[in-house]
């Protein structure tokens, strides 16, 4: 009735093994479940049958950062059981050999990793997944025992055989099983990164069809003893409708969900040490769009960069214009009084007020336009950004537009592209008596007046200028491109205008914490869209 | 919730570059130089731990680069008697791997980690009876048996919960011992510490899940503590609870709506309009008194878990609620379902399949998150065709502007450049116009105007389902068949134009001789050598129908004027004969003998004007598109089964079952074995065990332990080398090492715990020094 994970492999960048642990049973040997794995034509899904393969087997994949991980079982099992495994693994791989995760890193701390890997995975049973509770159990070999262990003196070797007594006796009661025991540090910090996610799907006229930013309260607490901890969120409308703001969340299993359903905004939990995801949430940011009226609320959405996008110009249809304008301030009015209160008690550089990234001066960043073609398109016979450097990547079928930090920073908050595509191979002579000098009227675009749908008013452009084959635009048409999606990151900003008010260390509650003792706090915000603003057209 | 790599991926933006930089270093900086066997072994041999602990670092390197290291067994596994904890980890490690390849030297070490269970050190028994039971030979199975019986009695819930761990790996290892285990498994499963009644239901799951009349009277407790349960155990435990709910709540069925929870996955979309129009307002009260109060507390005991970060436990909780719940606490859980599609990709494509397959059941709950499956230009091929066909589900109930959202999006991927993308969304199209009639006309006013599209996939998709419509209700659509007649000049794809004529060919018997169909076919059959095959083919059935209806208007209108002799007629052959005549003719020199047979075919019919009525112009039934994962339905909600669709193979999944149907009313076990005295009674039980059952119990290992043992020594003895039996010396030497360091750490645990643990120590330690004298005697 319930499965159990019968191996786990993991392969490097060049798909070589460099990791295979069995759990039970007798599993396909790394090599050949690789070979099985990747018969499987190219998007492959994160859950692949094998049913020829002996036994037959369950692939669950998963890839971060160039690596390849395969958990496999022969039975019936949750795949999301699987997945999350498979996250929580990398997670705490992350956590003991260091963040960005290769493979020469792990290949160095096969001990350490083979102890997490027994740890967190009894016999395909999975058992302690918690960073913390893993701390206790697997010892790191860091550089200081290294400098130590060395000038060990023989004789010394029975204290050794004691590692860490005291929080073992501490493992009998442990009040919560995500906190680890006798918790020191000598600087207490505590800091909150709110990074939202924008997903946003605006229509061909730039009305937004849907808008939410997908948020994630990332907390980093390093505080000694057993610290119990408020934090107090607020929103730009008011205090008291943030459970409406804040859509379903998802919370750390140490927030106390009782007090958050009572008062919604007030998180109060014993975190543990080190960095943790304390909750999950969305924002809706057209809230009233689930009524009548759509129009009303594409005021109310407001985003750093405007895109607008045209297809079909030129005098066959064969180009299509983007264009982009940086707004320069998201007005955050109110929130300098709460948040700067937080940043003096701050460490200083982390957030000190006035420079670019922090809530009073928000920084956008990574400005990146991609636009998927159709595979018919051959190539692109004319990029012309007005700022940047765009380039087509014919294998991906995606054009990408880069427009670097210190032109959004510069006078102009105005950017262009035009393009024209290139078909199959029989649009070649055509293309020769094409009138370049045309194209290049990106003016007569701009004076237009506003129509709904782009493609419309370039195609009437384009045969009302000159009587051009309306077959060949047609045949254009197929060509353009049907959306473009913006990435970028801003800094200090945050699309749903959520903010943390407060980060109290309650002092009565919390134990093991010397008095007058104030923990740094510190909260930054971040705002991403990773290609999660997309226009249609 | 997002993994905190990939968050921590997005704040450092820097991590790309340092990522680059290693790439670059990579070669560069290796392990530290392979060492060869002899001076390995000598790592391994060392006295000072830190050599030992070198040597097993690298042996372990070696292990996982698939590098040979049975020929270091011996070696390593001597050092299992270290007391160095770090060492004992790294060698349990190894031995866990290998015991199978070397089952004789494993022996060996089964003494010492015997030994272990005994120590002070709550993670040393912990890790000792982990790793025993781990072992894969099936010679010790009694002795893993035994350990577990200990491990249970233990005072430390570390030690408890490696028991419960223990119990499917012993199961495994031999069956035979299964009522000793689901002994020990009774007594875990009432623990106190959740995590230990956690690790017990996992057990529990996976060694005997039928034997729900363990549960009973564990039930309330166990609803208790499941809040707190890591996820993992959370998420045996919500299997469990569903399994135990189907066999002993029998499902009261009242005259009211209540009925279709167990049968909701065969209910029509119009008793579900129905029963959310008029029923509800009586239902709520119905419902909760027909839910049996022990059920309202899981029900309403897992309602916390929504909130969990694990996509697995959510889509559990609505698997709970969908199979043993009632409508409100689906609707609770579609939130929750939704918000999974915020994790990482993958997460997302699997927690989409089980989105719609609640949605096929509940589609009205789905509505008011219509903007969330909005596809992506991003979003991976399975990930799109899941949420298109969320939209389709759930477009005969939206309000009207939702409707239009839905119809937009629909119209704008059919549009779009990927084929595969397009068909979809036609067909997406297509189910939304199938479902609700009131905006048919307006559906297939969008795929009418696809059909001039130059795109051929998208015109032979659009056309096929308009197709479809125009089945439905034939008599409506007449003057669109005309419409789509016309396009025939223009559309250039085979299938589209194929699709075309056949359903000219379909109407070709309305208004009598007032008809397009004769025209059509004397147009198309002009161009007739140029025309694909599938065209073709459609051309001959279309002369056919039209000939047949001129041969019925013929024999229909004799009959009329019987009386007059007019054989004027009769002199001069009738257009449609003449164009029957000569597309006989054309076909019969056509290159495909499958046309050619076609067409004699119809020429034989023909001749029996009778038989041929039946046949060409019979009433073609209306065709059904189903949602594509109708075929996923009644699998069961988060298993691999559903994603996979029933599974690849002839038989599905192995350890694939669905759940057991709802237990009839008055079969079901006696709701008074649930009954809290009964809790009491055990919960008393657990308090007073430190002090007694404890005590208790480790004479019962004791006495019953020379049996055991000597049977997996006796294993050992035959096989024992002379390394080994120096081994076995040092063991001892070490030993006495042991118990001087165990006398240190029993005076800092006395700190802690109260008096009485502290005599039961020290019988423990008086207890295993004799055992261990005995042993080595033996």
């Amino acid at each position: 009735m319930n499965g159990v994970i019968e191996a786990l492999h993991i392969y490097d960048d060049n798909r070589n093994p460099i990791l295979s642990h069995t759990y039970t049973g007798r599993p396909l040997s790394a090599s050949h479940l690789l070979a099985l794995y990747l018969e499987h034509p190219f998007p492959r899904p994160s859950l692949i049958y094998l049913p020829n393969a002996n036994p037959p087997t369950l692939v669950f994949s998963l890839t971060h950062s160039n690596l390849l991980f395969l958990a496999t079982s022969s039975t019936e099992i949750e795949p999301l059981l699987v997945l999350e495994f498979l996250h929580r693994i990398v997670d705490a791989f992350e956590d003991f050999v260091g963040a960005p995760l290769l493979a020469v890193k792990l290949e160095n701390n096969y001990d350490v990793i083979a102890q997490l890997l027994t740890e967190m995975c009894d016999a395909g049973t999975v058992s302690t997944t918690e960073p913390n509770a893993l701390r206790e159990v697997v010892e790191m070999e860091g550089w200081v025992d290294k400098l130590l262990g060395s000038i060990n003196l023989p004789g010394k070797s029975p204290l050794n055989t004691t590692p860490a007594a005291p929080s073992l006796i501490a493992a009998n009661t442990p009040a919560v099983p995500w906190r680890r025991a006798n918790v020191r540090h000598t600087s207490n910090e505590l800091y909150a990164d709110v990074v939202e996610t924008l997903s946003v799907t605006l229509a061909p006229s730039g009305r937004p069809l849907a808008a939410f930013a997908n948020g994630t309260i990332a907390f980093t607490s390093k505080v000694s003893g057993v610290p119990d901890v408020l934090v107090t969120l607020g929103s730009p409308s008011g205090k008291h409708n943030i459970g409406g703001i804040m859509e379903l969340p998802v919370f750390h299993p140490c927030v106390r969900l009782a007090r958050w359903n009572e008062r919604p905004g007030e998180l109060s939990f014993i975190p543990p040490d080190g960095r943790f995801i304390l909750a999950g949430y969305e924002v809706d940011l057209l809230p009233f769009t689930s009524g009548k009226s759509g129009s009303v609320s594409s005021n109310n959405l407001k985003l750093p960069v405007n895109l607008e996008m045209k297809t079909g110009l030129g005098p066959v249809g064969s180009e299509f214009e983007v264009r982009l304008q940086t707004n320069k301030i998201f007005g955050t009015p109110n929130s300098s009084s709460a948040v700067s209160q937080l940043s003096r008690a701050g460490v200083p550089g982390r957030l000190s007020s006035p420079h670019p990234g922090s809530p009073s001066s928000p920084l956008l960043d990574d400005l990146i336009v991609t636009i998927p073609l159709p595979e018919d398109v051959r190539n692109l016979s004319d990029i012309r950004p007005s700022r940047g450097d765009a380039s087509f990547n014919r294998a991906e079928g995606r054009l990408e537009w880069h427009i670097p930090a210190k032109e959004i920073s510069g006078p102009t908050s105005h950017f262009g592209l035009r393009c024209t595509v290139v078909g199959s191979l029989a649009d070649d002579e055509e293309e020769e008596f094409d009138p370049t000098g045309f194209g290049f009227g990106t003016d007569y675009a701009y004076h237009e007046p506003y129509q709904s749908t782009a493609v419309k008013s370039g195609k009437e452009k384009a045969g009302a200028d000159d009587e051009q084959d309306p077959k060949k635009t047609a045949q254009n048409k197929i060509l353009m491109p049907s959306s473009a999606a913006v990435s970028f990151s801003v800094k200090g900003w945050l699309a749903s205008g959520l903010k943390i008010e407060s980060i109290v260390l309650d002092s009565r509650k919390s134990r093991g914490l010397s008095e007058g003792v104030k923990p740094y706090k510190g909260v930054k915000y971040l705002t991403v869209s990773k290609g999660g603003v997309e226009i249609r057209c | 919730m997002e993994s905190i790599s990939r968050i921590s991926g997005l704040l450092e933006a820097a991590r790309e570059l340092t990522l680059d930089a290693a790439q670059a270093t990579r070669g560069v900086r290796t392990t530290s130089k392979t060492l060869d066997r002899n001076q390995m072994r000598k790592l391994l041999d060392s006295r000072n731990d830190r050599e030992v602990l070198e040597g097993l670092r690298r042996v372990i390197a070696m292990m996982y680069r698939n590098h040979k290291t049975l020929p270091f067994f011996s070696s390593v596994v001597k050092n299992v008697a270290s007391p160095n904890f770090e060492i004992k980890k790294l060698v349990y490690i190894y031995l866990i791997h290998h015991a199978e390849q070397e089952p004789d030297l494993a022996l060996l070490s089964i003494n010492t980690i015997q030994k272990s269970l005994s120590d002070t050190n709550p993670q040393v028994r912990a890790l000792a009876l982990k790793t025993m039971s781990g072992i894969r030979v099936p010679v010790i199975s009694q002795i893993v048996s035994l350990a577990i019986k200990k491990g249970v009695a233990d005072m430390s819930p570390l030690v408890r919960k490696a028991a419960a761990l223990a119990i499917p790996k012993c199961y495994r290892l031999d069956p035979s011992q299964s009522p000793q285990l689901l002994e020990y498994l009774a007594t875990l499963l009432g623990d106190k510490q959740y995590y230990v009644a956690g690790a017990a239901v996992s057990a529990f799951v996976e060694v005997c899940p039928d034997r729900i009349d363990m549960i009973h009277k564990h039930y309330r407790g166990l609803i208790k503590k499941v809040v707190d349960m890591d996820e993992w155990s959370q998420l045996a435990t919500l299997k469990l609870m569903t399994y135990y709910a189907r066999r002993c709540f029998p499902r009261r069925t009242q005259p009211t709506a209540e009925t279709d929870a167990p049968q909701a996955q065969t209910q029509t979309q119009t008793t579900m309009d129905d029963f959310y129009g008029e029923a509800s307002a009586s239902k709520p009260t119905t419902q909760s008194t027909s839910l049996d109060p022990d059920l309202t507390l899981l029900l309403n005991g897992i309602k916390p878990l929504l909130q969990s970060r694990n996509s697995g436990v959510v889509v559990a909780v609505t698997r709970c609620y969908m199979d043993v719940g009632t409508p409100e606490y689906v609707k609770l859980a579609i939130g929750p379902l939704v918000a999974l599609l915020r994790g990482a990709q993958d997460i997302q494509q699997i927690a989409l399949y089980n989105i719609v397959s609640v949605c096929l059941v509940r589609p009205l709950d789905f509505v008011k998150y219509a903007s969330h499956f909005l596809v992506r230009a991003t979003d991976t091929a399975p990930i799109w065709e899941l949420k298109l066909e969320v939209l389709a589900l759930i477009f005969p109930h939206s309000p009207v502007h939702v409707k239009s959202l839905i119809l937009k999006e629909l119209e704008h991927f059919s549009q779009g450049s990927n084929k595969a993308l397009v068909r979809e969304a036609v067909r997406a199209i297509g189910r939304c116009a199938q479902a609700d009639a009131a905006t048919a006309p307006r559906c297939l006013k969008l795929l009418l105007s696809q059909i001039t599209s130059l795109d051929g996939t998208l015109a032979a998709e659009s056309l096929t389902v308009i197709r479809h419509l125009i089945q439905q209700d034939a008599e409506a659509h007449a003057g669109t068949v005309v419409r789509l007649a016309k396009n025939l000049d223009s559309a250039t794809d085979p299938q589209a134009r194929a699709t075309i004529i056949w359903l000219v060919g379909e109407f070709s018997g309305l208004n009598g001789e007032d008809n397009i169909a004769p025209d059509v076919f004397r147009i198309l059959l002009k161009d007739f050598a140029s025309e694909s095959e599938a065209a073709k083919r459609q051309i001959l059935l279309l002369g056919a129908k039209v000939y047949l209806h001129h041969l019925n208007r013929k024999s229909e209108g004799e009959k009329n004027r019987a009386g007059e002799e007019d054989p004027t007629v009769e002199e001069e052959k009738h257009p449609i004969e003449r164009l029957w005549d000569y597309v006989l003719l054309l076909v019969r020199y056509d290159v495909s003998f499958d046309l050619r047979d076609r067409a004699r075919m119809y020429r034989a019919v023909l001749s029996v004007p009778q038989l041929a009525t039946l046949m060409l112009l019979a009433p073609k039934p209306a065709p059904q598109a189903p949602s594509p994962s109708e075929s996923r339905k009644g699998l069961l909600l988060g298993s691999s089964t559903l994603v996979l669709a029933g599974g690849g193979g002839l038989h599905g999944l192995r350890g694939y079952e669905t759940l057991p149907d709802w237990v009839e009313p008055g079969k079901e076990p006696d709701p008074r074995l649930r009954e809290p005295e009964r809790d009491a009674a055990t919960a008393r039980y657990n308090s007073d065990r430190p002090a007694a059952a404890a005590a208790d119990k480790l004479d019962e290992v004791v006495r019953s332990a020379p049996a055991g043992k000597s049977n997996g020594l006796g294993e050992g003895l035959r096989t024992k080398t002379l390394d080994d039996w120096l081994a076995e010396e040092e063991e001892e030497e070490e030993s006495e090492e042991e118990e001087s360091s165990e006398e240190e750490e029993s005076e800092e645990e006395e700190e802690d715990d109260d008096s009485s643990d502290e005599d039961d120590e020290e019988e423990d330690d008086s207890d295993d020094d004799g055992e261990t004298d005995r042993l080595v005697k033996s």
